[in-house]
């Protein structure tokens, strides 16, 4: 076991008189009120979204980080219904919880509950959904710079001038963002040339992709790069150029990471070559501290952004990694975010 | 009757197209009687019904309610006026998912000038009114989907009788009863004919007939056929008048071989067909065709699903070439050798989708394949030959079965149950819609091909069965009431016990 | 009702008459000329549509639904329907990735697994609408919402992966056997090397039996019985029952076999509805009414109702439309086929 900076401070804890079983409780002087007791603590994760691996994810790294603070935490799932989760914040404030994360949803539907929550002096952060409210800090994992890093990567590889396919569908947020950076590149490289675009959400993404991906490979068989700045589009096109046997010739660039897309970008000769991604137990444990961080009465910024990494196949191969935990220890910048975290703050175990 | 007719209809006449359905039908009805019509099938009755009751409009001739002319261009219009239907399904009658109370004053809530809202108690006072003038004892909070068939037909009149109708028409009312549950309608009828209600009823049931009827009146072919007025009522005579035909005649025109039995195929011992039936014995033998006959209603049908497996008897035995005989469904007689035409063959026989040659095969499918592959050649040549045999009009054994007139979809449904030899074969309504000329080559290749077999038809038209049959067996109430041998036939006996006249005694052996 | 019915053209070999009118000919060749103008169109339209390639790869495209429709089709011949064929091959696209992943079994099991679970899904279908009573529709919708849940319970949620971490924490080391990413992967010689893919020879394989049984056993033609006139088929002495519940078993299949293919197409086993795979399943069946006129569920209308669908949607794509209007187009399609069917044949519909 590789030896973190957490685990150097649990041991330290340990060699201060606290037992291995009740860390928490190891560290009450240091911590400010109301974590000085923070068994009388209540925080509500109210959800929009929970099905799928990034929000899987997102819920582990919130759960981790609730536990090393030692506070108890309630889980309000919504299952996408926005008037639901509207109620859901409502019921928070009839069981008294300290705090609340916002985890998506609509703006229309929580802007009014969160200011209700936020009028009963309940601390609230949002993560990835606009409220409107002065009082709340964004937690957010910067889509722009997710595409950004994956595209300085792919003008590192390939130089100023390609022809480029890009994957695309308008109307969905983050992708939004993401599609302001490609547009900026353009606009910054003459020499970029986009010479189809495409997509589609029809479920299996990866399947409809891929079809989608192969008629393009198809009627241009120069493309160099495909920009899909989501994993499950970059899947698709990756089986698209495999079947198409242009492996050789295109690279794919995209953001987002799973265990999945680590072992298809590992495979002998895989045409995706980077990926720029935030862990999303990382963006999981930053929204319990950044409200942590209200309770306790500090400031943790307007807008929390958690940055994300560059993972290039290269980086895979180099350190040998299988999946997202070994991507954990090996790419510390990936493991951990250096945001929100005061000196008191208690870091959850990472083994 | 004249004077103290509330409803009277003169010279009315309707056609559909080239199809004259009524030919001059003049009807009166009296306050306080029960006046009962009889017809066979496609004699016009619910075409006379349905205008009436403002469904269709008259081509021509008058109708009187009271003193004033009455022609209602709908059945609200009619229900108005005075003149309420209660149609032969009693679902149609009644709403399933509402109460008991709400069905009963169902038609006020539609009502122009209602208010705007539902107020259950004034709603539960006016049904309670309703029901207590019929003497409706049911509880008017139960939901009518949970009551008895009976109960919810009582609803229906119940809720008809809202209305304070000067003429009521009651469709069939007891044809999905038992006989426990019509005694109980027969009582609100007498309550209603109390009230001075005008009651045209509407059945084949003889014994609702003889329980029920101040006058009988027959229907013919669009015509009347005949009144009865005088007490004791002639029912032999409204029989013979609906069923219309001067059989002693035909009886001469068609006659035919009466052949006997060569040896014993099939018997039946107190086969029960329903519950509550009388049990009923029926032989038959190699060589001899024999026709059942009856009011339509009677069971014919339902005997004859029962001896092709879709139905089980409720008690009895049956044998087939000496060994026992229950099929549990129409595979297990196929096998036996039991073939069934069956009745509407819409909805029971052709497959509208398939041509002749596979309409043909259809039953017989396992024959015509190896290993599971059906031989298309062996298929068009059997078919080929049926074509040939009963002269069906076609242009090849390919066409389907839509472009065919309906005698020659009939052909190609006896055809189908022709193409294999046979033990037992059983003809339910064979030459229902069917022109002259197709029920001869039909009947004519039944009696030729008969040598092997047992042949069983079930006719409703008694002259079909003369033509026909070398046997004669009569239905009545869901049992065998009589037997004639087709040589010397006494027509009053027959026609009596079509009018069920006997039941209580006769047998068939 | 008048002689064009007379001239039923089921897949049979058309035969020559000299009484074709115009409208007829319309009518039966109606679709196929349509399919042939836009694979002219789109040969001129755009680069690289005409090559041994690209015509493999419209069969690759729709092999999964083609598969899936083909499914649907025996439930269509019985007068029925399946709503839950989208979910039951995301099931068995599970299944075959839980099989290899956690439970590290090979190839060979994951399939015969992913079969097994198609054929019992198809099974309780067709006795909850035989017996149970329940219309095909509402039971069908019932399993699709069953099984979208059921798929996810085993890895509470989660996309499987080779490495994927477990709900216990522990990390599955199963691998996606070779020989079962082959079955979406590997491409057989066809004068040209590597051209023809294994999922498009399952596609040809599987319509051509479906079809042979549907048109040439007596089987199929006594579920074409019992669709058309289901009292009829009863009176003709056939199980009415044991044939609609083999018609839900043999769509079961069929889909269970279209995830297998998804499965070693994408190397992992992700969470999904599979509703477009429904949708686009029954679009390519219902397209296959239209086909030579049949105006009713048939084998080779099917087939080539999902190739009209993907010819379609590799020339737009290849034309850079976008994809909404893709779905436009597919829509439209489909209400064109559909008035086709019942107008102008003048049937009654289903």
């Amino acid at each position: 076991m590789e030896i973190s900076r957490r685990l150097l401070g649990k041991m330290a804890a340990a060699l201060a008189g606290a037992t291995m079983l009740l860390p928490a409780a190891a560290m009450t002087q240091d911590k400010p009120a109301p974590f000085d007791n923070p068994g009388d603590v209540e925080i509500a994760l109210v959800r929009y979204l929970s099905t799928g691996d990034f929000f899987q994810a997102y819920l582990s790294g919130v759960e981790a980080q609730a536990k090393a603070l030692g506070v108890n935490l309630r889980v309000l799932d919504s299952r996408q219904d926005a008037a639901l989760q509207a109620d859901m914040v409502d019921q928070a404030i009839a069981l008294g919880v300290d705090g609340i994360i916002i985890q998506h949803g609509l703006t229309e539907s929580m802007k009014e509950a969160a200011q209700r929550a936020v009028d009963a002096g309940i601390k609230v952060v949002a993560f990835d959904v606009n409220v409107e409210n002065e009082a709340i800090p964004q937690i957010e994992q910067s889509d722009r710079d997710l595409a950004r890093l994956a595209l300085e990567q792919a003008i590192a590889d390939n130089g100023e001038s390609w022809k480029a396919g890009y994957v695309y569908v308008a109307g969905i947020a983050p992708l939004d963002r993401r599609d302001e950076t490609w547009r900026e590149f353009k606009e910054k490289y003459a020499g970029i040339e986009e010479v189809a675009m495409f997509g589609t959400l029809d479920n299996p993404i990866a399947n409809s992709v891929a079809n989608q991906a192969r008629s393009v490979v198809t009627a241009n068989p120069d493309i160099q790069v495909m920009f899909a700045p989501y994993d499950e589009f970059a899947k698709g096109v990756k089986i698209a150029v495999d079947e198409a046997g242009l492996s050789d010739s295109v690279k794919i660039y995209s953001a987002d990471v799973s265990t999945a897309d680590i072992s298809a970008m590992r495979e002998p000769g895989s045409a995706w070559v980077a990926t720029a991604a935030t862990n999303p137990a990382v963006v999981g444990e930053v929204s319990v501290r950044a409200l942590a961080m209200l309770l306790a009465g500090e400031e943790p910024g307007k807008s929390v952004i958690v940055p994300p990494t560059l993972i290039t196949q290269k980086a895979l191969n180099d350190g040998d990694i299988k999946n997202m935990e070994e991507l954990a220890q090996k790419l510390p910048q990936f493991a951990h975010a250096d945001v929100a975290v005061p000196a008191w703050m208690p870091l959850p175990p990472r083994d | 009757m004249g004077d103290d007719a509330v409803f009277r209809i003169a010279g009315l006449t309707k056609a559909f197209g080239p199809n004259a359905v009524l030919r001059g039908v003049a009807l009166d009805l009296c306050a306080g009687e029960v006046t009962v019509l009889m017809g066979a099938n496609g004699a016009g009755k619910s075409t006379l019904v349905k205008i009436m009751s403002g469904v269709h409009r008259a081509d021509r001739g008058a109708m009187m309610l009271g003193d004033k002319p009455f022609s209602p261009a709908s059945p609200a219009e009619a229900m108005r006026a005075g003149v309420v239907t209660v149609h032969q399904n009693i679902n149609d009658g009644v709403v399933g998912a509402l109460d008991v109370a709400s069905n009963l004053v169902l038609d006020r809530l539609n009502g122009a000038g209602r208010g705007l809202f539902f107020n259950p108690r004034r709603v539960r006072r006016e049904a309670r009114e309703v029901a207590d003038r019929m003497g409706l004892g049911i509880d008017l909070g139960a939901e009518v989907t949970n009551l008895p068939l009976a109960d919810r037909q009582m609803v229906a009149i119940a809720r008809a009788m809202a209305h304070e109708p000067q003429v009521m028409i009651l469709d069939e009312p007891t044809s999905s009863l038992s006989s426990n549950e019509a005694e109980r309608l027969f009582a609100l009828i007498d309550r209603l004919r109390a009230r001075g209600v005008a009651i045209l009823y509407i059945s084949h049931r003889m014994s609702d007939i003889r329980r029920l009827a101040d006058r009988i009146v027959s229907l013919r072919d669009g015509a009347i056929a005949g009144k009865f007025e005088d007490k004791p009522l002639d029912y032999e005579g409204a029989v013979n008048a609906m069923l219309g035909q001067n059989l002693a005649q035909n009886l001469g025109r068609h006659s035919i071989d009466a052949r006997d039995a060569a040896e014993p195929v099939f018997s039946a011992s107190d086969i029960r067909i329903a519950p509550g039936a009388r049990p009923l014995s029926l032989a038959l033998g190699a060589g001899e065709v024999v026709a059942v006959t009856g009011l339509v209603g009677v069971g014919k049908t339902r005997l004859a699903e029962t001896l092709f497996g879709i139905h089980r008897p409720v008690a009895g035995t049956m044998t087939l070439d000496g060994r026992s005989y229950a099929p549990r469904n129409a595979a297990d007689a196929i096998g036996r050798g039991v073939f069934l035409v069956a009745k509407d063959r819409a909805s029971t026989g052709i497959v509208p989708e398939f041509n002749i040659y596979e309409n043909m095969s259809l039953p017989f499918l396992p024959r015509f394949s190896r290993l599971g592959v059906a031989s298309r050649r062996v298929e068009r040549q059997t078919a080929r030959d049926q074509i040939g045999d009963l002269k069906i009009v076609c242009r090849s054994e390919r066409d389907d079965l839509a472009t065919l007139s309906g005698g020659n979809q009939q052909k190609v449904t006896v055809a189908r149950w022709l193409t294999q030899p046979s033990r037992l074969l059983i003809l339910d309504e064979p030459f229902q819609g069917v022109d002259i000329a197709a029920r001869h080559d039909i009947a004519a290749k039944l009696r030729e091909g008969a040598g092997g077999r047992a042949t069983l038809l079930f006719l409703t038209e008694l002259d079909e069965a003369l033509e026909t049959a070398d046997r004669i067996l009569v239905m009545s109430e869901n049992t065998v009431v009589g037997e004639h041998r087709n040589a010397d036939v006494d027509m009053d006996r027959l026609l009596a016990d079509v009018a069920g006249r006997h039941h209580e005694t006769a047998r068939s052996v | 009702m008048d002689s064009r019915m007379a001239e039923k053209s089921s897949v049979e070999a058309p035969r020559p008459s000299p009484r074709l009118s115009a409208r007829e000919v319309a009518i039966r060749y109606g679709f196929l000329t349509l399919l042939f103008g836009l694979i002219v169109f789109f040969s001129l339209a755009t680069r690289g549509f005409t090559s041994p390639q690209a015509a493999v790869f419209i069969l690759q495209s729709v092999s999964i639904t083609g598969i899936l429709a083909l499914g649907v089709t025996a439930t269509l011949v019985v007068g029925g329907f399946d709503l839950s064929i989208g979910s039951i091959a995301t099931s068995s696209m599970m299944a075959a990735a839980y099989v290899m992943v956690v439970l590290e079994q090979n190839a060979l099991v994951a399939v015969l697994v992913c079969l097994a679970i198609g054929a019992l899904v198809g099974l309780i279908n067709g006795l909850i609408i035989c017996y149970m009573r329940v219309p095909d529709l509402l039971a069908t919708l019932g399993m699709m919402f069953l099984l979208i849940g059921l798929q996810r319970i085993p890895t509470e949620g989660r996309s499987i992966a080779t490495g994927m971490t477990m709900p216990d924490g522990s990390t599955a080391e199963g691998t996606f056997s070779p020989a079962f990413l082959a079955l979406g992967r590997h491409r057989f010689d066809l004068v040209i090397d590597n051209l023809v893919p294994a999922s498009v020879v399952v596609l040809i394989v599987l319509a051509i039996v479906i079809w042979f049984f549907l048109e040439y056993t007596r089987f199929g033609r006594m579920m074409y019985a019992v669709g058309s006139n289901e009292r009829a088929a009863e009176f003709a002495g056939a199980p009415v029952r044991a044939y609609r519940i083999w018609a839900y078993v043999i769509s079961g299949v069929f889909a269970a076999i279209g995830g297998i293919l998804l499965a070693a197409r994408l190397g992992r086993g992700d969470i999904a509805s599979g509703n477009n795979l429904l949708l686009d399943a029954v679009a390519a069946a219902l397209i296959g009414f239209a086909v030579l006129g049949a105006a009713k569920p048939n084998a080779f209308g099917t087939a080539i109702g999902a190739l009209f669908v993907g010819v379609l949607l590799q020339g737009l794509t290849m034309m850079n439309v976008p994809y909404y209007t893709q779905d436009f187009v597919k829509g439209a399609v489909l209400v064109i086929a559909l008035i086709f069917t019942f107008a102008l044949l003048g049937r009654r519909a289903r």
